[in-house]
């Protein structure tokens, strides 16, 4: 107690909250940003290389720009339909009340227990179409352009549905009663008076499933490959930006004059990729919708009857047809193979090892992304807390095989790589998971009154007391959700890990793309099957702690 | 020693200025109401005593330390906040027990304190409820009951009876000043309604654009206002403009105003033919027959509000007067009717006429 009482007198002191300030920030900029920008410096000291060996060939230059136009159409047309489908189904998490509800919510965090790679898999056996299908598939695709938008849709749909659902929780719903007792209708109240509160979560949620849509390289590769196995050799030929890169990485271990064009597609997706984040800041926080024009009559009209119903359960069938059954068709496909049989051992030694880097990786993000996240909003009046707002979400809209690429480069360069392989890939694991961390915490405090906390104070309260005590409890849901996306991400990472270690990497899903690879799909399905099931008990034992400690509190 | 002095206070953000030379003391256990118009700082003041502002410059003593730089748990001063801010995951216990917990209070002493301060605030039988399931008058009692909790030396209150109905707040009046004075607590109790720092006051300070105008017992600022605004504020006040025609004898002042019209005020220093103000407090203006009248006009409107009926008169050239009567003489004056109008000369303050106008100088936004 008394220790405890010392730790608590050491942090609130003024040098050592300055102290720890600064050391957030550096953390942030030497750990984060830079290794993630890292790769740009090629261009000033090899720019002739570039010239030389991309810039002056047409046909790769061709390769280039089709794949990086793919990239943006297939990340704009995901993050529209996420945000029409998810906005009800988030909206029914938080404000209705029905049996099946806890259900539901575990549902739809389902598909980000699924490594990308093995969603990839699944997807691709259940939509391509094939002329000896799966039993139940639905193979009705032969595209690889809306192969990859369906697959897409599938990882990021909850990415948006749980920011949306998180910022509608801290929103009273008093702010919806008092608009609906001065005549407003349930849809006009909602659209007026929660919808511009909402714009928080909105930014969080577009900007999180753009972003992993332009960056996801290991299910999308697997995906095209199954498609090319399936007969549809366009797939074989089509490139979005990130697994251009992760095809070049593969190649330059054994010819080195890929090097140029990884560096220089690398630097043309972060930079496109920084031009757009700054668009979307810009639109989603200046540009108001014109959402306070209201149209009463078609709105009473809209909010009455069947449109309700229609709009709910429309949505639930879009979560259920395109996102649920397309991640776990994996089951029905294992289920109608012929067996064969697996090496287990390599496999837990691959899951111990992802988890342990998934578990570390979330305790750092946790306790260093949390304290950035509070600077960040509580000094809003400050321009360097609004630059270091726009920094941290570089690394979640890189493309992570362009960043795992460009944390090759950085830790190469420090002589890492070859021994402290963990450390590196924890390191890298952070600078893409982290961004998580931050984005939904700030999303929750920003909502809160900072009334509470400076009422803390004045009663006598240290800045980690009122923290502690006031703020953490009304937050701890986007925390929890924070971690969770964290540390599944990194547990399902492939392209990243690949790009920065290589063909050294041991983790679960880089484990089954090699079992992919080798044609032995039946084992691949087991060993994803597995790695849902272990990752999925997890989740659940961590909700399940959380909501222990709040009844206990 | 005063225990609470703030010192050529500064603040200003961006182009608004919401501190602006702000000097105030307030003597140990007085209880203080800080009094102005929206936007005139207040809030900003509290927040700057209590630590959650810090001032562009100037000093913040409170029991005679320099505060300036510490940090708001270091000042012993709790602040009540015009949402009252009560901790949405805490009962009302928890609520009131946050303070005494930080401070690692003996948990015997603790419960003590919470039994009693329950009591006192009468919410013993919802110590288990949550802040949302409580009425507005409760909620303002589980916040002051959380605030002296910590038995601070100081306290703020930002509007605390803002969210109550008129009835409630009345009876809470007395409540809170004879609580406040049996603890010994200093007080600095803001609020922009004037009747509710009449009566609750041992001085009221009237802040302006940052700024205070006039300190002093409600009685001083309400007889001897030093500007037509304050004697509009506190209390409203009849306007009337014109030239000193005579000033210096002692016993009054006489204004005429560019038609030739005469009234009286007390005594003052300015001098003869400069433009002034005269400014009649509206309970001290009356109903009075044509030869003693100092202004005459017709009644244009009259208000019943029980105890009184409101009356405006229109004195042609001269405006329009308001005065209030006896509730019992209110079948005595109709609409349509010719009255004079009168005052106690030396109730009537006299001011230099304002440099921005008199408009300008009364506005309250
Ligand atoms: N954080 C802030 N940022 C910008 N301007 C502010 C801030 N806080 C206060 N102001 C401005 O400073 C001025 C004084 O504000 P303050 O809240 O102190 O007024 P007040 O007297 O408490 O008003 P009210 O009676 O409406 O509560 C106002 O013009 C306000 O807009
Ligand atoms: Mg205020």
């Amino acid at each position: 107690m008394k220790r405890m009482d010392w730790v608590v007198d050491f942090i609130s002191r003024k040098g050592f909250r300055k102290g720890w300030t600064v050391f957030i920030i550096a953390f942030f900029l030497f750990f984060v940003v830079i290794p993630t920008l890292y790769v740009v410096t090629y261009a000033f000291t090899d720019w002739s290389a570039i010239e030389t060996t991309v810039l002056s060939k047409p046909e790769t230059m061709s390769v280039i720009v089709n794949a990086v136009a793919a990239s943006f159409e297939i990340a704009a047309i995901v993050t529209v339909i996420d945000f029409l489908a998810g906005l009800p189904v988030a909206w029914i998490l938080v404000r209705k009340e029905f049996r099946g509800k806890e259900f539901l919510d575990t549902l739809i965090d389902m598909p980000l227990a699924v490594p990308t790679a093995a969603l990839g898999f699944s997807a691709a056996v259940f939509w391509v179409m094939n002329p000896d299908p799966v039993p139940f598939s639905f193979s009705v695709i032969s595209s690889p352009f809306f192969l990859i938008i369906l697959l897409h849709i599938v990882f990021s749909y909850p990415y948006m549905v749980r920011s949306l659902a998180a910022i509608l929780e801290e929103i009273d719903d008093t702010y919806e009663v008092a608009g609906r007792t001065l005549g407003a209708s349930r849809l006009t109240a909602a659209r007026t008076i929660t919808l511009p509160l909402f714009r928080a979560g909105l930014a969080t949620g577009v900007i999180l499933c753009f972003s992993r849509s332009m960056s996801e390289t290991g299910g999308t590769m697997i995906a095209l490959s199954t498609m090319a196995n399936l007969g549809i050799g366009e797939a074989a030929n089509f490139f979005t930006g990130s697994t251009l890169i992760g095809e070049w990485r593969s190649l330059v271990e054994n010819d080195p004059t890929y090097a140029p064009s990884l560096a220089f597609v690398s630097i043309l997706l972060i930079a496109l990729a920084l031009i757009l984040l700054i668009i979307l800041k810009l639109v989603i926080m200046k540009f108001h919708l014109p959402l306070r024009k209201v149209w009463p009559m078609q709105e009473k009209m809209l909010s009455r009857g069947i449109f309700p119903k229609m709009k709910d359960g429309g949505a639930l069938l879009f979560l259920a047809l395109i996102v649920l059954i397309p991640s776990f068709f994996i089951f029905t496909y294992v289920l109608f193979s012929d067996p064969a049989s697996l090496d287990m051992g390599a496999l837990s030694y691959a899951l111990g090892y992802s988890f342990l880097v998934a578990g570390v990786v979330t305790v750092i993000d946790i306790a260093l992304g949390i304290p950035f996240a509070l600077y960040i909003t509580k000094h809003r009046d400050r321009a360097s807390s609004n630059v270091l707002d726009v920094l941290v979400n570089v690394p979640l809209i890189v493309p992570t095989a362009a960043l795992g690429y460009s944390l090759f480069l950085f830790w190469g360069s420090t002589g890492l790589t070859g021994g402290a392989s963990f450390v590196v890939l924890t390191l890298a694991h952070v600078a893409f998971t982290y961004p998580l961390v931050v984005r939904n915490v700030a999303g929750a405090v920003e909502e809160i009154d900072p009334s509470f906390e400076e009422t803390a104070r004045t009663l006598g309260a240290k800045p980690i007391q009122s923290f502690h005590r006031v703020l953490y409890p009304l937050i701890k849901s986007s925390i929890l959700a924070g971690a969770i996306m964290a540390f599944t991400r990194s547990l399902g990472e492939t392209g990243a890990t690949q790009a920065v270690l290589g063909s050294n990497a041991l983790t679960a899903p880089v484990y089954i793309v090699s079992l992919v690879k080798a044609d032995e799909l039946y084992q691949a399905g087991l060993a994803c099957i597995i790695l849902i099931i272990v990752s999925y008990i997890f989740m659940l034992v961590l909700r399940y702690l959380t909501k222990k400690r709040k009844e206990a509190i | 020693m005063p225990s609470i002095i703030l010192r050529d206070i500064k603040k200003s953000y961006g182009e608004v200025v919401a501190a602006d030379d702000l000097d105030l003391e307030v003597e140990n256990g007085e209880y203080l109401c800080l009094l102005g118009p929206t936007g005139a700082g207040k809030t900003t003041a509290l927040r700057i005593i209590a630590g959650l502002t810090k001032p562009d410059s100037g000093q913040v003593f409170l029991d005679g330390r320099d505060v300036t730089d510490l940090e708001p748990e270091e000042r012993n001063a709790v602040l009540l906040s015009q949402r009252y801010s009560l901790f949405p995951t805490m009962t009302v216990a928890e609520n009131i027990l946050f303070g005494p917990s930080i401070r690692k209070v003996p948990e015997l002493d603790s419960r003590k304190t919470l039994v009693e301060l329950l009591d006192l605030v009468r919410l013993t039988k919802r110590a288990d409820s949550y802040p949302r399931e409580l009425s507005g008058g409760m909620q303002q009692r589980n916040a002051l009951a959380r605030a002296l909790a910590t038995n601070p030396d100081v306290l703020l209150l930002d509007e605390p009876l803002r969210a109550l109905d008129a009835r409630l707040r009345i009876d809470l009046r007395h409540e809170l000043r004879s609580l406040a004075k049996a603890l010994g607590l200093t007080v600095i109790h803001v609020t922009h309604d004037q009747e509710e720092a009449m009566v609750m006051a041992d001085r009221i300070a009237v802040i302006r654009n940052g700024h205070i105008v006039q300190i002093g017992t409600p009685r001083e600022v309400f007889d001897d206002p030093v500007s037509p605004f304050v004697a509009n504020f506190v209390g409203q006040s009849n306007f009337f403009v014109g030239n000193i025609l005579c000033s210096r004898d002692g016993r009054m002042t006489t204004v005429e105003d560019d038609k030739g019209h005469v009234v009286f005020a007390r005594s003052s220093e300015i001098p003869v033919d400069s433009k002034a103000v005269v400014a009649i407090k509206v309970g001290n203006t009356r109903v009075v027959k044509r030869s003693d009248a100092f202004v005459m006009g017709t009644v244009e409107r009259t208000l019943f509000e029980g105890r009184v009926v409101h009356l405006d008169v229109n004195a042609g050239e001269l405006g329009r007067f308001s005065v209030k009567l006896p509730a019992s003489r209110r079948d005595q004056v109709a609409v349509g009717d010719e009255v004079g109008l009168n005052w106690d000369i030396p109730k009537a303050s006299v001011f230099p006429y304002p440099e921005g106008g008199l408009e300008e100088e009364l506005r309250v936004d």
